[in-house]
């Protein structure tokens, strides 16, 4: 399938009504944090309700750099600029590469669809082929083009698939001077495990701002699998935003870092930008 | 009465003497040197690697190093699965078995998960109409047959794996687990032959071997076998010893001077961090033969004095004993560590060096004991006669000596006679030798392949056997390609370069495959050009490379390429599977390696640069640096060991007609070797140290004695060996008999590689012993040197006809 072209302006907001107004309602149920007994634990869902409902803008652009390191202590450094809106629950990112020189103009197209069932759309632009290559759907659990990021996780930034796992509350704990209630999330079923390539994932979530600043992953196996870092959190356009990720692999010893600069949100954004010809033109 | 009218003897009889003072403080002395030295044996780490044989700064040691730290490859250990049905290993039976063998070899402790290769954990790289797909070959747990015969054809277009994952016929696939710790190799190797064994086959054959399993297992395989043979060979050597003198003392004394002479030298090592190598199983052999002689000698000379002087006591039987043989045993150990230290130097290899400082040290042990421990042993044991001595025997046909012996003294005594009459024949029959020995020379054959020292119905011989046969080869030589820049291999130029490499090396009959990141690169190309056979070639640009990368880097895995390419895509390694692990095969192979690259890369600008590596280039070294050390040091071992006994004999030709039964040994064990085909490797090489050490010290007593008759006794040459024969000769048959039965033991071993070594020594001993014994004397009685002039007068000019009963 081609990239979608034609959303119209109308039906975007119209499809962005519901999203608005499940954040709304988020907000105002009643907050587990302010709950009168201390030693009473916000349940799970509850914890990770509040950070699937954080606002992310309906639009955002940023700067990333990836700097990839291997368990030598080598490095590959990309820089990129990303674009990402949602054309109503789905969402769709585009990704520039600007270096290093090889793989300069390389572009990243994607539509994540809302629905379970339908697989996500991939392109990789080749200049070097003059070519718009797709990718194949990949697993969920595959890693995300070098990093140590699975799609997944690129799919749901910050945000966590509720439906994939049950959840419980450890307890409350503070990570670099937060408080965060740590979560516990396991998949439902040894199959969802499997295609997450997750066994057992435990959160440190931000009881305030609801970001998770720690996230502990383990493998089906029940090894020590990876550790991802929230840093450098700032609030930019009243959302609260990482500007630092890092993931410690532990089995490979490889690790990822993102920076994020020039983040903005809710900028106007071109829809033909997320689409094939755009790739090939360029930035 | 003869040795205490030696002149010579008088200062050491005072000598004696005084060391005979105190003999409870030296034996204790001694017996605590024993013990420190033994405290440290606990500490005794083995090595029994190859590259334990190649100094740790050699290019060969260093680029094999640098290879593995950088792509993380190391020795594996492998599974092959062989299916002969018409399929081959392709039908939902066998892949199944793969996919569980991988599984299961994943949990095994010491295997790395994460560099367990096989068909269930490999990626295909597919072209589609409008992209790439990277996808494993399988994933259920057992394909259907359709999907089996999918994945046959998936490696089909595949080339990369053909020959090294999947057999070029299909009939065997591989599971392929690299270690944590090349030191687990032998426990790893064993938890998956039981794994093997309940693996659930349908009439698939399942064969464990691969570098990391022979390596582990061969040092337990020949310990095991050594370890059962030893305590055999001790006692063989005791058994020999009670026959020499028939007495109890005759068995302990000699004993303790080797346990004195191994715990010291041994435990030296352990002391100074060096570890027990292969080759130091050959140290032990040594001892025992230098320090039986020792004793030996020394108790002879007692129960001659004890014949001769019923009534002497104790301390002066022990002196009278000493002041004869501290002169031989002082020459027979300065000439050993002479020659073992010649040895040490001359060799490049740390365990030949360790060989030769610590074989010294044990030598001096044992002659330290045998002059200061063991006199003060005899000095507190009542006074004893050997029932093999008596007065005046029908054996002895000397009439000015009173001794008489046994049997066994009677055959030596034939035997001198023998050679004293007719030493024409004798040197004729040595010269034949020797000339026998340089054309076994010529067809010595250097060689060595380390899974030739397992018996080749052992399932691991087999295993190696099966898979070399069905895939490109277990043994592996790897080329490190390092551009000067960061990304710098993506040229298109360069990657040509890597790709002409590649085809150079499969020249070769034995290099049966090559892979490189130019491989998966042709495989990229081929699919993003929608799987056109034709486009399998590489791509046009530089930056063509980099982007398949990042496409492929959009499914794969991160680490996927970290052992073909280093991660900022300035090193590459070429590995090039070779079918055989024999050096003679692989010497012209990694020769012509070197020329290709010393002239298609290293070029100054050229911006590439090119390191051989991997096991097959260290055994390369390490054999060629074997054979090159092993003439050498012989070279240097003999000459310092004849350059010792000149200065002890005050007579270069006496110092020469010592290491001429040496020389001749060693060239019989060549002839040996040259005619039965056994090559010249690592075990082999050591019969030369055991047999210059074990065959100076015949030479050395028989000299010694033959000048202490002529030149201070005053007898003619020829009752010199009527007197010799007898009893020093006797002693040597014993030495020799001790040392043959001893070490002849091994050669009953199930391991190929303990057969040769008791074989050659075997052949070293008898071969020292028939050359001193008859090549020596029959030089002496033709040659009449100027060192056997007498002093005195008393004797008859050297002339006179020999006047001996017939």
């Amino acid at each position: 399938m081609k990239p979608n072209t034609n959303t119209s302006p109308i039906r975007t907001a119209i499809l962005f009504v519901p999203l608005l107004a499940l954040s709304a309602a988020a907000l105002s149920a009643s907050d587990p944090v302010i709950d009168s007994r201390p030693l009473d634990l916000p349940s799970g869902e509850s914890v990770v309700e509040r950070v699937n409902a954080r606002h992310d803008g309906v639009t955002l652009t940023r700067d990333l750099t990836m700097k990839l390191i291997d368990r030598r202590g080598k490095e590959r450094k990309r820089e990129t600029r990303g674009f990402r809106k949602y054309f109503g629950d789905e969402k769709r990112t585009a990704i520039f590469y600007l270096s290093p020189n090889n793989i300069r103009d390389t572009a990243f197209l994607t539509y994540d669809y809302a629905q379970a069932d339908r697989d996500d759309d991939q392109w990789l632009y080749l200049p070097a082929l003059r070519k718009v290559r797709r990718i194949s759907a990949s697993d969920r659990g595959d890693y995300f083009l070098g990093t140590d990021f699975t799609y997944e996780d690129i799919k749901k930034e910050s945000k966590i698939a509720a439906e994939d796992y049950r959840f419980r509350t450890l307890r409350a704990d503070s990570v670099d001077g937060h408080t965060v209630w740590v979560v516990e999330a396991t998949p439902i079923s040894e199959e969802v495990a499997k295609e997450l390539g997750y066994g057992r994932v435990v959160l440190w979530v931000d009881a305030k701002i609801w970001i998770s600043r720690l996230t502990e992953f383990w493998d089906t196996r029940g090894e020590p699998l990876k550790t991802t870092r929230s840093l450098e959190i700032r609030e930019i356009d009243g959302i609260w935003t990482s500007h630092r990720l890092e993931v410690d692999h532990h089995q490979t010893e490889h690790r990822t870092i993102f920076t994020f600069s020039e983040v903005q949100y809710d900028l106007e954004i071109d829809d033909n930008l997320f689409t094939e010809g755009s790739l090939r033109r360029g930035l | 009465m003869r040795s205490h009218q030696s002149p010579v003897s008088s200062t050491a009889h005072r000598f004696f003497h005084r060391v005979t003072a105190y003999p409870r403080t030296l034996i204790t002395l001694g017996a605590l040197l024993v013990i420190g030295a033994g405290s440290f044996l606990p500490s005794l780490t083995t090595d029994t690697s190859a590259e334990a044989f190649i100094p740790k700064d050699h290019s060969s040691v260093v680029h094999r190093d640098e290879v593995k730290e950088l792509f993380g490859l190391s020795d594996p250990v492998v599974i092959a699965v062989v299916d002969d049905d018409a399929d081959g290993v392709f039908d939902p039976d066998s892949l199944g078995l793969v996919h569980w063998l991988t599984r299961e070899v994943q949990e095994i402790e010491g295997v790395n998960p994460h560099r367990v290769t096989s068909l269930s954990t490999e990626n295909d790289i597919i072209g589609t109409a409008d992209g790439l797909l990277v996808e494993p070959f399988f994933e259920t747990p057992r394909p259907t047959h359709a999907e089996s015969l999918e994945i046959r054809e998936a490696i089909e277009d595949f080339p990369l794996y053909l020959g090294s994952l999947v057999a070029r016929d299909f009939s065997a696939t591989l599971v392929i687990a690299e270690l944590y710790d090349p030191d687990d190799g032998d426990m790893v190797y064993q938890r998956v032959l039981d794994l093997v064994d309940r693996a659930p086959t349908t009439g698939q054959e399942l064969h464990v071997a691969g570098e990391g399993a022979v390596r582990g297992y061969l040092g337990r395989y020949i310990d095991t076998d050594a370890r059962r043979l030893n305590p055999l060979a001790a006692l063989i050597i005791s058994f020999v010893l009670f026959l020499a003198y028939r007495t109890v003392r005759g068995v302990i004394l000699p004993n303790l001077l080797v346990l004195a002479a191994v715990s010291v030298s041994v435990g030296a090592m352990a002391a100074a961090g060096v570890p027990f190598y292969v080759i130091t199983n050959a140290l032990p052999v040594l001892l025992i033969g230098i320090s039986v002689a020792d004793g030996i000698h020394i108790l002879g000379q007692y129960y001659e004095e004890q014949t001769l002087d019923p009534t002497a006591g104790s301390r002066e039987l022990t002196v009278r004993a000493m002041a004869e043989m501290w002169r031989p045993v002082t020459i027979t150990s300065a000439t050993d560590i002479a020659g073992l230290l010649g040895l040490a130097l001359a060799s490049f290899m740390p365990p030949m060096r360790a060989f030769g400082v610590f074989a010294s040290i044990g030598v001096a042990a044992a002659w330290l004991f045998s002059l200061f421990v063991l006199p003060n042993i005899l000095v507190l044991l009542k006074p004893q006669s050997s029932p093999a001595i008596t007065t005046r025997g029908a054996g002895n046909p000397d009439p000015s000596d009173s001794l008489g012996f046994d049997a066994f003294g009677r055959l030596t005594g034939g035997v001198g006679r023998w050679v004293a009459r007719h030493p024409a024949p004798v040197l004729a029959i040595g010269l034949l030798v020797a000339g026998l020995g340089l054309i076994g020379l010529g067809r010595l054959e250097v060689n060595e392949a380390r899974i030739e020292n397992f018996r080749h119905s052992e399932p691991l011989y087999q295993a190696d056997q099966a898979i070399n046969r069905r895939f490109d080869g277990t043994n592996t030589l790897d080329v490190m390609i390092e551009a000067d820049s960061v990304e710098g291999l993506f040229e298109v130029d360069r990657l040509a370069k890597i790709e002409a490499l590649q085809r150079h090396l499969e020249h070769h009959e034995r290099v049966r495959g090559t892979t490189s990141m130019v491989d998966y690169l042709k495989q990229m190309n081929r699919a993003l050009h929608e799987d056109d056979a034709s486009a399998y070639e590489l791509p046009a640009s530089a930056q063509a490379a980099a982007q398949y990368f990042l496409l492929y880097s959009a499914s794969g895995d991160p680490t996927d390429f970290e052992d073909i390419v280093d991660y900022d895509y300035r090193q590459a390694n070429v590995r090039a599977s070779l079918d055989s692990g024999l050096y003679s095969h692989n010497k012209p192979v990694v020769e012509d390696l070197q020329r290709y690259v010393d002239q298609h890369f290293n070029e100054e600008g050229g911006g590439l640069k090119a390191k051989i590596a991997g096991r097959v280039n260290v055994d390369y070294h390490w054999i060629e640096g074997l054979a090159s050390s092993h003439f050498r040091g012989l070279f240097i071992a003999l000459t310092a060991a004849w350059l010792m006994a000149s200065l002890s004999f005050r007579s270069m030709v006496a110092g020469a007609l010592a290491i001429i039964p040496v020389v001749l040994a060693i060239l019989w064990i060549y002839a040996v070797m040259g005619f039965t085909g056994i090559w010249l490797g690592v075990g082999t090489s050591m019969f030369a140290a055991i047999a210059i050490g074990i065959a100076v010290d015949f030479a050395v007593h028989t000299l010694d004695r033959l000048i202490v008759l002529v030149r201070h006794e005053g007898l003619t040459i020829e009752d010199a060996f009527a007197r010799l024969f007898p009893s020093t000769g006797r002693a040597l048959l014993f030495n020799f008999t001790a040392v043959l039965l001893g070490f002849g033991v091994l050669t009953t071993s199930q391991v190929p590689p303990l057969v040769r070594f008791g074989s050659l020594v075997a052949v070293a001993v008898s071969s020292s012993f028939v050359a001193s014994l008859t090549l020596l004397p029959a030089l002496v009685a033709v040659l009449r040197p100027a060192f056997l002039r007498p002093k005195t007068p008393v004797s008859l000019p050297a002339e006179t006809p020999i006047e001996q009963p017939g």
